[in-house]
């Protein structure tokens, strides 16, 4: 379902319906998922529909910019250690419309098939509300539903002495970059600092050099993209995300 | 033309004495093209700091420049109408003390307003509840504060009674709990009911995980048995999933015939007549005797 199509156009794929079609003047986009129907009218011609994962904070409704995933079993690092692991992430499906060279980017829609759920991460005075998503660890990288869920690289390193139990990580959508072909992908990283409290962020560098010679996939071949944080005009907005109520 | 101000005040840190029309016109309209430009300012502020930074922050930003402004512009042409501002900071403590004394409730508000903006209980935006006032502050002014209700209602509240009173701010913290009762019959299965709760709990999204929500029974009641729902949610979104949780209890409840019952009582009739004789038994004539000595005995 993900890349780019030229209206007129219809694609259905997992119960998910989306088209473009010329009414008059006028074109029509309609999605329908389930018993959801949404309709929008475009004015203008020579445009195109991008159709690619986007950051899963979107929807039912934008209310965070954090992502809390939960392992499911806990995970023990020991003092300096430095591990690569697999998890998986929640999916939303972004729909834009652009122009023919792919610029000016506007968000028509967002979807998704995953099960939405939020948490508090943090003191109920203090604390952050994220959109919650539940993962098992991986040493290889997993093959799931691309249009359900992606894929997190996740390194971690523990910078202290001590081992360090981790059963959570929370990023913030700010720096997420998302990659896509058969599957969609992302690169993390989490820092611990010491017992309670770790850094993440992600690698902003394309997939190019160090990933080409990994043998997981052909990573040359994905495509970055387009964000629906990224298209937000930010200020001063931290890209990395402070756990500091534990991990 | 130069006019003599002689009228003025002793008092008033006269700077050379004179002062002339042309320069009085001048401090006016100096004044006014200040006022005029720090309002300017202000919109362009307000508008390019839109996205950058909260609302709150942002006004806040903008009243310390536009005042800034003025404030500086005020002082430093007091030579123009011929005052001295570093002898008017001197008689301005006296002044002060009189226009204090004379105002008290303007100058009460103006410090409360002071000390609202450095404390910060309330943020313009942020739905709280000051004295029986709820709603939202739009502006938190140097001498009140304008809330509009939740009716739609633009209420200006002194800042001296805002910073005196109890402020309620019901969006401080990022969440917040509402509790349902529910009450099911007797003869239901209260455990089957828990269940259904949790599993539509869990189906919401905005009903957190965490704080987790808690299902129990609460109270045995007289004619019901009475299920606590406790649900944690975001605190922008916890009316919304409150109002719309307990109909889809009530429907979830009642599709797996669990009935939410009315006030009832349970009378017993008892049919059974152990305790009435068959027939009525002649009484003995020395028990009749006996009372009747009885009855003399007493009015004896």
């Amino acid at each position: 379902m993900y890349g780019r199509y030229n209206p007129p156009f219809s694609v259905e794929q997992e119960g998910i319906a989306i088209s473009v079609e010329k009414t008059g003047e006028q074109w029509i986009y309609r999605r329908t998922l389930g018993t959801e129907n949404v309709e929008k009218i475009i004015l203008g011609d020579e445009k195109c529909l991008i159709i690619n994962p986007v950051e899963p904070l979107n929807t039912p409704k934008e209310i965070t910019p954090n992502l809390l995933i939960e392992f499911e079993k806990h995970l023990l690092l020991s003092g300096g250690a430095k591990r690569k692991i697999f998890l998986t992430f929640p999916i939303e499906i972004g729909v834009f419309i652009a122009d023919k060279e792919e610029k000016n980017l506007q968000l028509l829609d967002v979807l998704s098939l995953v099960k939405q759920k939020f948490t508090l991460y943090g003191e109920v005075s203090n604390g952050v509300i994220c959109k919650h998503w539940k993962s098992q660890i991986y040493s290889i990288s997993p093959s799931p539903n691309p249009l359900q869920e992606g894929i997190i690289e996740l390194t971690l390193r523990n910078t202290s002495s001590d081992w360090a139990s981790i059963s959570k990580v929370v990023f913030s959508a700010y720096g997420m970059k998302l990659y896509y072909a058969g599957d969609v992908f992302m690169r993390a990283r989490m820092d611990i600092l010491n017992r309670n409290t770790a850094e993440t962020g992600f690698d902003l560098q394309h997939l190019s050099g160090e990933l080409k010679s990994s043998s997981l996939k052909d990573f040359k071949s994905r495509k970055e993209a387009f964000g629906v944080y990224s298209l937000q005009k930010l200020g001063f907005v931290p890209l990395k995300f402070y756990m500091g109520w534990g991990f | 033309m130069i006019v003599d101000l002689d009228f003025l005040d002793t008092n008033l840190p006269i700077f050379d004495g004179t002062v002339t029309l042309g320069s009085v016109i001048k401090f006016i309209l100096i004044l006014s093209f200040s006022t005029f430009f720090a309002k300017i300012l202000s919109l362009y502020m307000r508008r390019s700091l839109k996205d950058k930074v909260s609302k709150d922050a942002g006004e806040t930003i903008i009243k310390i420049v536009y005042y800034g402004i003025l404030t500086i512009v005020f002082f430093s042409n007091l030579r123009l109408i011929g005052i001295n501002p570093s002898g008017f900071l001197l008689a301005g403590g006296v002044a002060g003390i009189v226009l204090g004394f004379a105002s008290q409730n303007i100058v009460g508000n103006l410090v409360s307003g002071f000390f609202l903006m450095v404390e910060r209980p309330i943020k313009i935006g942020d739905q709280v509840q000051i004295s029986d006032v709820a709603g939202y502050v739009i502006d938190i002014r140097i001498i009140s504060t304008l809330i509009r209700t939740y009716d739609g209602l633009l209420v200006r509240i002194p800042n001296q009674q805002v910073f005196t009173t109890n402020i309620t701010n019901i969006v401080e913290h990022p969440v917040r709990r509402f509790e349902h009762t529910i009450r099911i019959r007797y003869s239901d299965d209260a455990n089957a009911a828990i269940w259904l709760i949790k599993d539509l709990i869990d189906k919401e999204p905005f009903a957190l995980l965490n704080p987790s929500p808690s299902v129990f029974v609460s109270d045995l009641g007289d004619s019901s048995v009475n299920i606590t729902v406790r649900i944690w949610a975001p605190v922008n979104e916890w009316f919304g999933i409150k109002t719309r949780i307990l109909w889809d209890i009530k429907q979830t409840l009642e599709e797996n015939a669990i009935e939410i019952p009315l006030p009832q009582r349970v009378v017993h009739i008892q049919t059974d007549s152990k305790k009435v004789p068959d027939k009525l038994e002649p009484v003995p004539e020395k028990e009749i005797e006996s009372v009747l000595n009885y009855e003399e005995r007493v009015l004896a």
